[in-house]
């Protein structure tokens, strides 16, 4: 039941994202939710339901985008399983900690989209790629890290998302 | 029989009742003036009268206090929820609004412009965005059932807007000018010079043209619009205004940063061009950028530059 809630609420932020740059028109590309969640989970719940979570998460983005439908599925899934290995490693409580790791695993994903958009012959600058896509994405989806966790944690330990493990 | 004092009282009394009879009679209801005795009497009352009135609301509002405190918390959480009710109408209004102005806007260009341009359109609402940075995509309501084919133009009353990739039976998926795999033949307006103008990754405001002839004079403010090579989009539909000027990396060609007349952040509703025709007179009169852009689009090319263009008119997809 806990892993039906996730990823409800991975479908509800991939659904939602596509609508953030029209709502907050001071954004000038959208903050990766799906990947929040699935950073999230994996530090708290292991490299497995890590990589499971990012898999899914991904395929939903990609079925909203319609086109090279696995890249985000296969980016997620690595930047879940990636994130998933620290688990039990890190304190668990601190947003900072958080934060970074949400900062690097959205670079790590982003560069890996990169690297598959590549190989389909869909070539775009590196330096383009990297100031205008893969650094303001993963600065502004990390600067939504310490908003989001405490919830999430607290769901985690209290709420819906709760289970023994934890 | 009686005493002698009990008669004095008797009589006493009698001329009490009397006299009160006749004051009772002399200050009656409804008559024409007040005596300069009563009138004293009421200024010196009146003070005394107002102060202990005072005091008596003072004290009232003391005891019911406590009540009233009660009574507030119900007047104060009514009030809230009238205000979150009113509050939420006003939104719903400033909306409606909005959309009002959005669909009339676009209601007259299907009228007005898109007749005069030639064009026949189908309008759609934007019922999805790409999720991620990477590409320009929307998905729109309007499919296979209402006649769209892939390649078909998609614009909006301010410009181009993008193609359309793949059609479903209720759905279609356009891809943006601004997305990096877009490519569209245009000419600047007032040379006439061609180039093509293309997307750039996670730059959804701007768009760059390319391949622009290096010997012709290319100054920020121009603007861009649709060549109609390569029978994908018609010819004379606005693009942009150019913003910055370069050269590519091989110095052959100058490029140029555009800045689009669509906001991509804030499409609501299309218009995608199912078939094209004749361009109607007076075209000069539609409003910026269309009067311009479709004008430009019939007119002779200046003295000494090369209509890149070919023939006038506005070509089929």
């Amino acid at each position: 039941m806990r892993l039906f809630y996730l990823l409800i609420l991975v479908f509800l932020a991939a659904f939602c994202q596509g609508s953030l740059v029209t709502v907050f028109p001071f954004l000038w590309v959208n903050p990766d939710l799906v990947l929040l969640i699935v950073v999230f989970n994996a530090f708290l719940k292991g490299s497995r339901e890590g990589a499971l979570v990012g898999f899914f998460g991904g395929l939903f983005q990609d079925l909203a985008t319609g086109s090279y439908i696995g890249m985000n599925a296969l980016s997620l899934m690595a930047a879940g399983y990636l994130v998933g290995l620290t688990q039990s490693k890190l304190l668990r409580e601190s947003s900072l900690i958080i934060t970074f790791l949400v900062w690097l695993s959205s670079i790590a994903a982003q560069l890996i989209s990169y690297i598959l958009l590549a190989s389909m012959e869909v070539y775009i600058s590196p330096g383009v790629a990297l100031l205008r896509v893969i650094i303001p994405t993963a600065i502004f989806t990390s600067i939504l890290a310490p908003v989001f966790y405490p919830r999430f944690y607290k769901s985690c330990r209290k709420g819906m998302l709760r289970n023994r493990n934890i | 029989m009686f005493r002698r004092g009990n008669t004095r009282k008797y009589l006493l009394l009698g001329v009490l009742i009397i006299f009160i009879i006749v004051l009772m009679n002399y200050t009656r209801f409804g008559r024409a003036g007040v005596s300069p005795v009563e009138s004293a009497l009421r200024d010196v009352v009146a003070p005394v009268q107002g102060l202990s009135i005072n005091l008596g609301h003072r004290l009232r509002g003391l005891v019911s206090f406590p009540f009233s405190l009660v009574n507030a918390a119900k007047e104060n959480q009514l009030m809230k929820e009238r205000i979150g009710e009113l509050e939420g109408r006003i939104y719903q209004d400033e909306e409606l609004r909005s959309e009002n102005e959005r669909l009339k806007r676009l209601l007259d260009f299907k009228t007005v412009v898109a007749p005069q341009a030639g064009f026949n359109t189908v309008t759609a609402a934007v019922v999805g965005r790409d999720p991620g940075n990477w590409f320009g995509m929307i998905t729109i309501n309007k499919g296979s059932r209402n006649g769209l084919k892939p390649d078909m133009a998609v614009i909006n009353d301010q410009g181009l807007v993008g193609r359309i990739t793949s059609v479903n039976t209720y759905t279609a998926e356009v891809l943006l000018i601004t997305d990096f795999r877009s490519g569209v033949s245009a000419l600047i307006q007032d040379s006439r010079s061609p180039g093509i103008v293309e997307g750039t990754a996670g730059y959804p405001g701007k768009v760059r043209m390319v391949h622009i002839p290096i010997e012709t004079e290319v100054t920020p403010g121009q603007v861009v619009l649709t060549s109609g090579f390569g029978s994908m989009y018609p010819k004379g539909i606005p693009i942009g205004r150019i913003q910055e000027l370069g050269r590519d990396s091989s110095g052959l060609f100058n490029t140029a940063e555009v800045i689009p007349f669509v906001d991509f952040n804030r499409l609501e509703e299309v218009m995608v061009i199912t078939g094209t025709g004749a361009q109607a007179g007076g075209v000069s009169a539609l409003p910026d950028p269309w009067g311009v852009a479709l004008n430009n689009s019939v007119a002779a090319p200046p003295t000494g530059v090369k209509n890149p263009a070919g023939s006038s008119g506005v070509v089929g997809q």
